[in-house]
C-alpha cells in the first residue's frame, strides 16, 4: 500500500494515471476512506487526469492521530500531502466533512488550488448530522442494523465500532467540529476567488446547505443529482462527469 | 502433449491460491483461517471485507497481474450491487479472461 509521510505521520494514498499533465485531488469525508472515490469515481476522471486520493488522519489505512480535526490542520494536512508530491498547484473536490476541508484549502491557499468542487458539504452551523453520530452507541447501532434488515457480520460491525468509538472518543473530533461553526456564515467563504462546482444530492438533508453556499459565493454552479447525501456512491457516474466537464475547462 | 500447458480449471486453481493468499494479507491470516474461502466466496458478504480491505486486495490484484490486465477499468463499470456481490471466482474469470486473450 503507498503510504508517505506527512508531518510525521504515515498517510496512505492511492495515485492513478501519474504523469497527466493536471492533477486532481480528492477528499474523502468524516468515518469514511479513498475508497468512497477509489472503484468508480477516480478511474473516471483518471482518463484524463492524474488522480490523488488519500485516507484522512485515523480514517481508512492512515496513522490515527488525537487532535487536529479543525480545518485548518486538516487542510495543513492536505498542503503536506501536495508537498511531499510535489504537487504545486491542483484541482480539488471534497465531500461532506472532506468539502469542507476543501473550502478551507481554497481559503488559505487559493494560488495552489485550481478548480475547486465541493460534494455535500453540510452547514457547520447544523447541530443535527453531528449530533447523531456523536450519540452513536454500539447498542443504538445493533438496534438500527436490526430494524433496517441490513446483514452485517460479526467482524464487520466490530471494525465499525471501533471507528466510531475512535473518532468520537478517542480524539478531539468533537470538540475541533464545534469551533467551525461559523464557517459558512464568515467572511472566508464568500471571499473564495475560485469558480465553484456544487453537488449535492436531491433528496439530500444537506442541499440547503448547498443553497446558502450558492448564495454567500462568488463564482458557482450548483448542480443537483439524484440521490441524497451518498451520492458519490449512488450516481457515481453522474459526479464523475459533472467533475470531468468542470475540471477540464 | 506439452507437459509445461496447464489446463483452463488448473489455471483457474492457481489464481485462487494467489488471491487466497492476498486475502490472508490483508484481513489478517488469523482471521482468515477461520473462514472458509471458496471460489463463491464474495468479498462482502461472506468474507466481511469492508471497502478500504477490498480497496488493499484490489493493490495486490494489480501488483501482481500488472499490465496484463486493467483491473481498475473493470471494476469501474460496475454498480453498487455488482460490488457488494463480487466474487472471487469473477474475478479469476475476469484474469484467466484477460490472460487467454493475450
Amino acid at each position: 500500500m503507498p503510504i508517505i509521510e506527512v508531518k510525521g505521520r504515515k498517510v496512505h494514498y492511492q495515485e492513478l494515471n501519474k504523469g497527466a499533465r493536471q492533477t486532481v485531488v480528492f477528499v474523502h469525508g468524516m468515518l469514511g476512506n479513498l475508497a468512497v472515490y477509489y472503484f468508480r469515481i477516480a478511474p473516471l476522471l483518471a482518463e484524463l487526469f492524474h488522480v490523488v486520493l488519500y485516507d484522512l488522519k485515523s480514517h481508512g489505512l492512515s496513522e490515527k492521530v488525537r487532535d487536529g480535526y479543525d480545518l485548518d490542520s486538516m487542510s495543513d494536512d492536505l498542503f503536506g500531502l501536495m508537498d511531499a508530491l510535489s504537487l504545486d498547484r491542483v484541482h480539488l473536490a471534497g465531500y461532506s466533512f472532506g468539502a469542507l476541508i476543501a473550502l478551507k484549502a481554497a481559503v488559505r491557499c487559493p494560488e495552489r488550488i485550481d478548480g475547486l468542487a465541493i460534494i455535500e458539504g453540510p452547514d457547520p452551523s447544523d447541530e443535527e448530522p453531528l449530533r447523531i453520530m456523536m450519540e452513536y452507541s454500539k447498542e443504538a447501532f445493533d438496534e438500527w442494523l436490526e430494524v433496517s434488515g441490513i446483514a452485517m457480520g460479526r467482524r464487520q460491525l466490530e471494525r465499525h465500532h471501533q471507528l466510531y468509538e475512535y473518532i468520537f472518543q478517542g480524539t478531539t473530533m468533537q470538540d475541533d467540529v464545534q469551533k467551525e461553526k461559523e464557517f459558512f456564515s464568515g467572511e472566508e467563504v464568500a471571499a473564495i476567488p475560485h469558480k465553484t462546482l456544487l453537488i449535492y444530492g436531491k433528496d439530500s438533508d444537506c442541499v440547503t446547505a448547498g443553497y446558502l453556499l450558492g448564495r454567500r459565493m462568488k463564482d458557482v454552479r450548483l448542480m443537483l443529482v439524484n440521490g441524497d447525501h451518498h451520492v458519490p456512491v449512488q450516481s457515481p457516474d453522474m459526479v464523475a462527469a459533472a467533475l470531468l466537464d468542470f475540471f477540464e475547462r | 502433449m506439452d507437459a509445461v500447458m496447464s489446463t483452463p480449471s488448473q489455471a483457474n486453481h492457481e489464481i485462487f491460491i494467489v488471491l487466497k493468499q492476498f486475502i490472508g494479507e490483508v484481513i489478517g491470516q488469523e482471521f482468515a483461517d477461520e473462514l472458509e474461502i471458496k471460489p463463491a466466496s464474495s468479498f462482502t458478504r461472506d468474507l466481511e471485507m469492508d471497502s478500504i480491505e477490498i480497496v488493499a486486495f484490489s493493490e495486490k490484484v494489480k501488483k501482481h497481474f500488472g499490465q496484463q490486465i486493467n483491473f481498475t477499468g473493470w471494476l469501474s463499470g460496475m454498480d453498487i450491487d455488482q460490488l457488494i456481490g463480487l466474487t472471487i471466482n469473477d474475478i479469476i474469470i475476469f484474469i484467466q479472461e484477460c490472460q487467454s486473450s493475450k
